[in-house]
């Protein structure tokens, strides 16, 4: 995750019993801001990454909000699978959320071996160093919502001595 | 205590038939009754998921009940049935029963399971459609999980009201007119936290009219359940005839009966394996006529080509198929 | 050829037990992914023997693999994993299995139930505890935990909901080169997605469109395979470093005969019948080339399977730096 520099400003909140279009954008740029709701009333959203106060902004929103709401997550892959994952705990389906990824940028890439979680800028199929145990990882596109990350293993198990 | 454990030793076809014993009657109403049914040697009953049903055979005829219970374990089977004079003869037939009688039932069958993953159930049920959502509450009395209930019966007629009462509490809604449950119903539907699912039962109008106005209100499909009793199993089907080409025979396929059994009793031996419409092991050859596709195996051109069916589950659109046998 | 005959039935009768119930998988001499299910407790007869009358089966590894299996929970709690809703489905499998239990293996193993205070006795591990279902803290250990050092099975557990399966509990310690704290939380289809072949043979999907319609009282099984180095039950993600590298010496080892193993797996696949969710139970069997060598019959399929597999099959199941060293020492013996 990247340094949080949230403004407090941009999370007022929803007022109690919102059923309308919840719009949450990770990130400098503001990618919903062209979002159209449907015509639903819409509350925005914004946080620089999807830290841990950022998501418990999110769930307190959602507890705050009834069924019918619509939250739509945008910004790169790392915050948005992220945030997926914690409002999967709430009890959100599928039909309620749309992830809005970036096509570039960071992901979370999940350490099958020491299950750290690095972020990385590399695109599928290269590998990366695991911040945890500091093994090359190499990884592909095999995703865990709940993990919010991809599997990586050891490149060079193979032909390690 | 073998009651309880796996049941494995009957033929697929009578897999999972129990013959149970009246072991109570008792009026609900006027015109509900409750029955229960337990082992004749007193063992436990298989546990079953909250909202199945039991199939009840009555001469020769069968009728699906919902189960009252939580399901954990059970001693008995309880169902409650509401006597309708101009049914096919099923709640006259349930109404006639007496404490000793054998009958023979199904195991009980989910399709109308709670989600576990809820944050809430909501229930809702109008008239006899109280059975299975009583089963759900019981249910999550049983582990603690939250439940409301929205009742809508007449005055006097409505079964389980205590029951219903003593389980949710300040959690029951008790609507007596078509007028206050609406403002209940849509009261509901616009303030229940996040991750609440809805489960209805009652007659077809009610179910419709209820699960359109929670779609109406953006509910997702994913959090909205009703009871349909016919979709856990593929139905019995249209009784249908196979010339068999190669041995220069015809077969009668009854309602009922699958083509692969009536083949076997036919004395041909047609390689199977799941008898359910997915391992592809039973495909028999089509010469003539449209078979009704209902395995998971063919892909959707092969189907559309009916050269080939899966005698284990599929069927006839036609009266007659001509197979390569 | 009566002499030859005569031969087998003699080689056969003198064969130790690991041969006689390995549940050898292949019948021909090429091998493809299938959704070879079919109903459980089928004796299935082989060449040496006969495996499958049972749900359940303890052989004489029991204590050993439990033993290896409390070792590795020990070192790695992330093998057993329950998502909170699951805690219903946990204790569904001990009340369905634990009767199970006893109905194959009366003489050693005994269960009590009234009402949901329950007694377990079983005297391969001289034990005797009571507990409450539904009451976690009954179970010092766990309720998964517990359940787990009873049987050699690995257990998955499948929640169904939203027209979908998903693996959200789980006790595997022997998983075949997966991880069930990376895939716990998955649906049935992103659990299967690395798997060649599977999505454009459709597959995973027919296979779990038959466990959703599967009935409590149901039972399946289907096997799997891939090959092992050493008698080696964790072949985790978690422990890939520590095993990856014998994949490539293996091929010159004078000693691949008895390092190499054919790892079979006999699913099963049960309706719980309380909670609705699907379990997943996978018993992991090893058996060295040598001991399949003893048959002729194996000692040839399996050698023309290896020589035939798809280069892609090969590359996932990580055999294929030395499946045709494998092939063919079996094809020359």
């Amino acid at each position: 995750m990247r340094a949080a520099s949230q403004s407090p400003a941009t999370v007022t909140g929803c007022e109690p019993g919102f059923r309308g279009v919840i719009c949450v954008s990770f990130g400098a740029a503001n990618t919903l801001a062209d979002h159209d709701a449907g015509g639903m009333p819409r509350q925005d959203f914004r946080f620089a990454s999807a830290n841990p106060e950022a998501l418990a902004n999110l769930r307190s929103v959602l507890e705050r909000s009834c069924v019918g709401v619509r939250l739509v997550l945008a910004g790169p892959p790392a915050d948005v699978h992220a945030a997926a994952s914690a409002v999967a705990e709430c009890g959100l389906v599928d039909e309620e959320i749309t992830l809005l990824c970036d096509e570039v940028g960071p992901r979370v890439i999940f350490c099958g071996h020491c299950h750290a979680s690095t972020t990385t800028d590399h695109p599928i199929g290269t590998d990366v160093d695991c911040r945890g145990c500091a093994t090359t990882l190499t990884f592909t596109d095999h995703f865990s919502r709940r993990v919010g990350g991809y599997l990586g293993f050891s490149a060079h198990a193979e032909e390690a001595a | 205590m073998t009651a309880t454990a796996l049941q494995t030793k009957f033929h697929p076809v009578l897999e999972g038939t129990l013959q149970l014993e009246v072991t109570n009657v008792s009026a609900q109403t006027d015109s509900i009754t409750s029955i229960t049914f337990g082992d004749p040697l007193g063992e436990l009953l298989p546990s079953y998921v909250p909202g199945s049903h039991l199939v009840v055979q009555y001469g020769t005829g069968a009728n699906a009940y919902s189960l009252t219970g939580a399901g954990n374990a059970p001693r008995e089977y309880a169902i409650s049935v509401l006597r309708v004079e101009d049914g096919a003869g099923g709640s006259l037939a349930m109404h006639a029963l007496s404490v000793g009688d054998r009958v023979q039932v199904s195991r009980p069958r989910s399709a109308f399971a709670p989600a576990a993953t809820a944050k809430h159930h909501l229930l809702i049920a109008a008239g006899i459609g109280i059975t299975p959502v009583l089963s759900h509450a019981r249910y999550a009395a049983e582990w603690g999980a939250s439940a409301s209930l929205i009742y809508v019966h007449r005055p006097g007629t409505g079964a389980h009201v205590q029951d219903a009462r003593d389980l949710l509490g300040s959690g029951l809604t008790e609507c007596t007119d078509r007028g206050s449950f609406q403002e209940v119903l849509t009261r509901k539907l616009t303030t229940q936290r996040l991750g609440t699912h809805l489960y209805v039962c009652g007659p077809a109008d009610f179910m419709d009219s209820v699960l359109e106005q929670a779609r109406d209100l953006g509910w997702p499909k994913g959090l909205l359940h009703s009871e349909a009793f016919s979709a856990a199993a593929l139905d019995d089907g249209q009784p249908f005839a196979v010339n068999l080409a190669r041995s220069g025979i015809t077969v009668e396929v009854p309602a009922g009966v699958s083509l692969l059994e009536t083949l076997e009793n036919a004395g041909l031996s047609i390689p199977n394996m799941c008898r359910k419409g997915i391992c592809g092991e039973c495909a028999v050859p089509v010469l003539r006529g449209v078979p009704q596709h209902r395995d998971l195996y063919l892909t959707d051109q092969e189907k559309a080509d009916n050269t080939t069916m899966m005698c284990c589950v599929s069927r006839s659109l036609d009266p007659e198929l001509e197979l390569d046998l | 050829m009566n002499t030859v005959l005569n031969d087998t039935v003699r080689d056969t009768d003198v064969l130790p037990e690991r041969i006689k119930h390995f549940p050898f998988p292949f019948s021909g001499d090429i091998y493809r992914y299938s959704a070879n299910v079919e109903p459980s407790r089928k004796i299935i007869t082989t060449e040496a023997g006969a495996w499958g009358g049972r749900l359940v089966h303890i052989d004489e590894h029991y204590l050993a693999e439990l033993k290896d299996r409390d070792e590795v929970l020990e070192r790695d709690p992330s093998r057993l994993q329950v998502l909170p809703h699951m805690r219903p489905a946990v204790w569904d499998a001990i009340s369905t299995l634990l009767p199970a239990l006893v109905e194959e293996y009366p003489d050693t193993l005994s269960f009590a139930r009234e009402g949901n205070s329950c007694r377990w006795r079983n005297s391969l591990q001289d034990l005797d505890v009571e507990f409450t279902i539904g009451d976690d803290t009954s179970l010092p250990m766990g309720p998964l935990r517990f359940l787990g050092s009873q049987i050699q099975d690995d257990l998955v557990f499948l929640d169904h909901r939203q027209d979908a399966l998903w693996l959200d509990a789980g006790v595997v310690t022997f998983a075949a080169d997966w991880s069930v704290g990376f895939d716990v939380g998955m649906k049935f289809m992103e659990v299967h997605h690395p798997v060649p072949r599977v999505k454009e043979e459709k597959i995973a999907s027919r296979a779990e469109q038959f466990l959703m319609r599967l009935q409590p009282g149901e039972q399946y099984r289907r096997t799997n395979w891939t090959l092992t180095i050493d008698r080696r039950l964790d072949t985790s993600t978690e422990t890939y470093p520590d095993w990856a590298h014998d994949r490539i010496t293996i091929a010159d080892d004078p000693a691949l005969p008895d390092r190499l193993h054919l790892r079979v797996e006999v699913q099963h696949m049960i309706r719980l019948p309380h909670s609705g969710a699907v379990l997943f139970m996978v018993r992991s069997y090893l058996l060295p080339l040598s001991d399949i060598a003893r048959v002729p019959v194996w000692r040839e399929n399996m050698g023309r399977v290896l020589a035939e597999l798809p280069d892609d099959m090969a590359e996932y199941k990580g055999i294929i730096h030395y499946a045709k060293a494998a092939s063919d020492w079996l094809l020359a013996n």
